[in-house]
């Protein structure tokens, strides 16, 4: 059993060990291991973004009652290999009054900056690129550098499509950064580090007795940081930057053959890497029973990914006014004030004899903690959602009546001129 | 020469090359992203201290949100190239910038060029980096950063910076604030008003201009020898 649940970790051990045999201990060795396993991140990332850009074609399909690729290969299995030819194939052009470097430069940096993020992910116990100790700090500060890169794009582009485009990302991007690291923030406080492992680990051993994914603990940031994590990549609902009957393709209009490829890699990447993530800090990342810990990433990653494919099957894109209203009018504040309560609730119940005995408060069992935790946040939740119900049929009442008033006096004057 | 020291000399190159180009390019655009450039370098430079969060703080702060306010509101400026990099205070800056350069080289005199020292990281016999977790065979545990409890409880402490601290957060709720009222809704009234006076101060600064490049030169010179 050990064997299969190791099986990743002692294969890397495995490739160190014969590289260190064979150069000796050194720079050369140590910078070696690097590369290839800086190669191996680099292949799960990419390898996620070709499987995924299958699945959820298909998947969407079968949502919008499609069949979706089926020619290449059995069930159209081979379709990412078909695209990626057919990307390195096509023709390569910039614009005559394109910014040259800035234009050839974005891409890149997009792909680059969403690779990045899986440098910190732990696959499996001791199967992690680097353990940072800000790890999910660093998440969060390598995602605001797309931003950049999609303002790189739309700019150099010399396209009012393009531009346009990037100016909705600023307002999209910038703002939902903001409810993303506040929901972050009630995971790092219960876990007490910035690390992804310890986090994991955190939730794996709920206090050393038994495991309890923050999910259950804190419903309400869970699911905020889940549709800000959306509207951070821009997938739909949330896909303003390339809503394609309002800005043809937004920011990457100009883009083709493989500087497209690259920015659509990027874009699958930062999603999965979102799913990642979540899976990570609410779900207990690689922690599960029988199945090998890489298997219940993997799962767990893919199953955040479904919900991410359903809610693009079936849900119509939202307005800018309505996305910026709902971020800084209902999620920032409603962040706030859940944070706040955690900070109040860990403060008051506390569960650790150490923290009792230094801060006071009530002791009780981790259980209990979590119970009560998991409760307040969930009544949290449902009171922001029926305020915000009830502000938003009252205000719709108001403009039917305004229309209906509208309507009795046009008919009122066209009664009149006849 | 080491590693570090091979990215210290290549991080300065960056750095320093890409703040020159922020102040002698002529595409605005082009500055707001040396800039950026320069940016990272600084934050190559906490990595190489060993400071992360400092490194991804500067990262999220500075490139993520300061310089984006930067390009946007480059973006919405009606003239991007072709500027001439200087304005009517450039003399008063070079004065500050001088001032405030040998004030720093006076502060960390005498001047050391030699490089920080990578830390012991066995600490009580143990490599932390590659410690595992007590009854968790082959988890690593993050290396223990005490810079980020110190920073914190440093922040927290009245005797250290808490009061900056709080003094900060007031200086940002009067930002915050001051937005709002920026951004309040108005009668279309006050909002005519307002454009009038702003054509009216466009049209003078377009009549000054166009009498002639030299006179702001000549009125700040005369203003700096006071």
């Amino acid at each position: 059993m050990d064997i299969i649940n190791n099986l990743v970790k002692n294969l890397g051990d495995g490739i160190a060990a014969g590289i260190y045999g064979a150069l000796g201990q050194g720079l050369a060795a140590d910078i070696l291991i690097m590369v290839i396993a800086a190669i191996a991140v680099f292949a799960v990332a990419s390898g996620g973004f070709a499987g995924l850009t299958y699945a959820e074609r298909k998947i969407v399909a079968r949502i919008q009652d499609r069949v979706g690729p089926n020619q290449a290969g059995p069930y159209g299995i081979l379709q990412p290999i078909a695209d990626a030819v057919k990307l390195f194939t096509k023709e390569d052009t910039t614009p005559a009054e394109a910014d040259f470097w800035v234009y050839h430069l974005a891409p890149i940096i997009v792909a680059v900056f969403a690779t990045l993020t899986f440098t910190v992910v732990p696959f499996a116990p001791g199967v992690v690129g680097t353990n940072l100790n800000i790890g999910a700090f660093y998440i969060i500060a390598i995602g605001s550098a797309s931003t950049i890169a999609i303002l790189m794009a739309g700019w150099g582009s010399n396209n009012k499509y393009s531009l346009l485009g990037a100016f909705r990302t600023v307002a999209q991007l910038v703002g939902y950064e903001v409810p993303m690291l506040l929901n972050m923030l009630p995971v790092i406080m219960l876990t007490g580090s910035m690390s992804l492992v310890d986090i994991i680990e955190r939730q794996a051993g709920w206090n050393g007795s038994w495991g309890l994914p923050f999910i259950v603990i804190l419903p309400l940031s869970g699911l905020a940081f889940l549709i800000s994590g959306i509207a951070e990549t821009g997938r739909s609902p949330f896909d303003l930057l390339e809503a394609e009957s309002e800005i043809v393709a937004g920011f990457h209009v100009e883009y083709s053959g493989m500087k497209f490829g690259l920015i659509m890699m990027g874009e699958y990447m930062n999603a999965l890497g979102v799913a990642v993530m979540f899976s990570v800090l609410f779900l207990g990342g690689y922690a599960g029973p029988i199945l090998p810990p890489y298997l219940w990433l993997v799962l767990k990653a893919f199953g955040v990914f479904l919900v991410l494919m359903w809610l693009r099957g079936t849900l119509p894109r939202v307005r800018i006014d309505q996305l910026l209203n709902m971020n800084w009018k209902f999620f920032v504040p409603l962040s706030v004030v859940n944070l706040i309560l955690v900070m109040i609730l860990g403060k008051v119940f506390v569960s650790d004899p150490a923290l009792f005995k230094a801060n006071g408060g009530i002791l009780i069992q981790p259980l209990a903690q979590a119970l009560i935790m998991g409760a307040s946040s969930f009544a949290l939740l449902i009171i922001a959602l029926a305020i915000v119900t009830r502000r938003v049929r009252k205000d719709r009442m108001a403009e039917a009546a305004i229309l209906l008033q509208r309507r009795e006096t046009n008919q009122q004057i066209a009664a009149s001129v006849h | 020469m080491t590693v570090a020291q091979i990215v210290f000399i290549l991080l300065t190159i960056v750095g320093l090359g890409a703040a020159f180009l922020v102040v002698t390019t002529r595409n605005l655009f082009h500055a707001a992203l040396y800039l950026i450039a320069s940016f990272f370098a600084v934050s190559g430079f906490y990595v190489l201290l060993e400071a992360g969060f400092f490194a991804a703080a500067q990262f999220l702060v500075y490139i993520g949100a300061i310089s984006i306010l930067f390009i946007f509101a480059t973006m919405l400026t009606r003239t991007v190239r072709g500027m001439v990099p200087r304005n009517s205070q450039w003399q008063a800056a070079l004065f500050i910038a001088v001032v405030l350069f040998i004030a720093m080289v006076a502060m960390f005199s005498p001047i050391s060029f030699s490089l920080p020292t990578r830390p012991d990281r066995t600490f009580g016999g143990v490599d932390w980096q590659f410690a595992e977790v007590p009854g968790k065979p082959g988890v690593l545990r993050s290396v223990p950063d005490s810079s980020i409890l110190d920073f914190g409880r440093a922040l927290a402490d009245l005797n250290q910076y808490g009061i900056a601290l709080l003094l900060s957060g007031v200086l940002l709720l009067i930002g915050m604030i001051g937005a709002i009222w920026v951004a309040r809704e108005r009668k279309p009234r006050e909002i005519l008003a307002e454009r009038a006076r702003m054509a009216a101060e466009e049209a003078a600064e377009a009549a000054r201009q166009s009498v002639g490049a030299k006179i702001p030169d000549v009125v700040v010179a005369h203003d700096s020898h006071h």
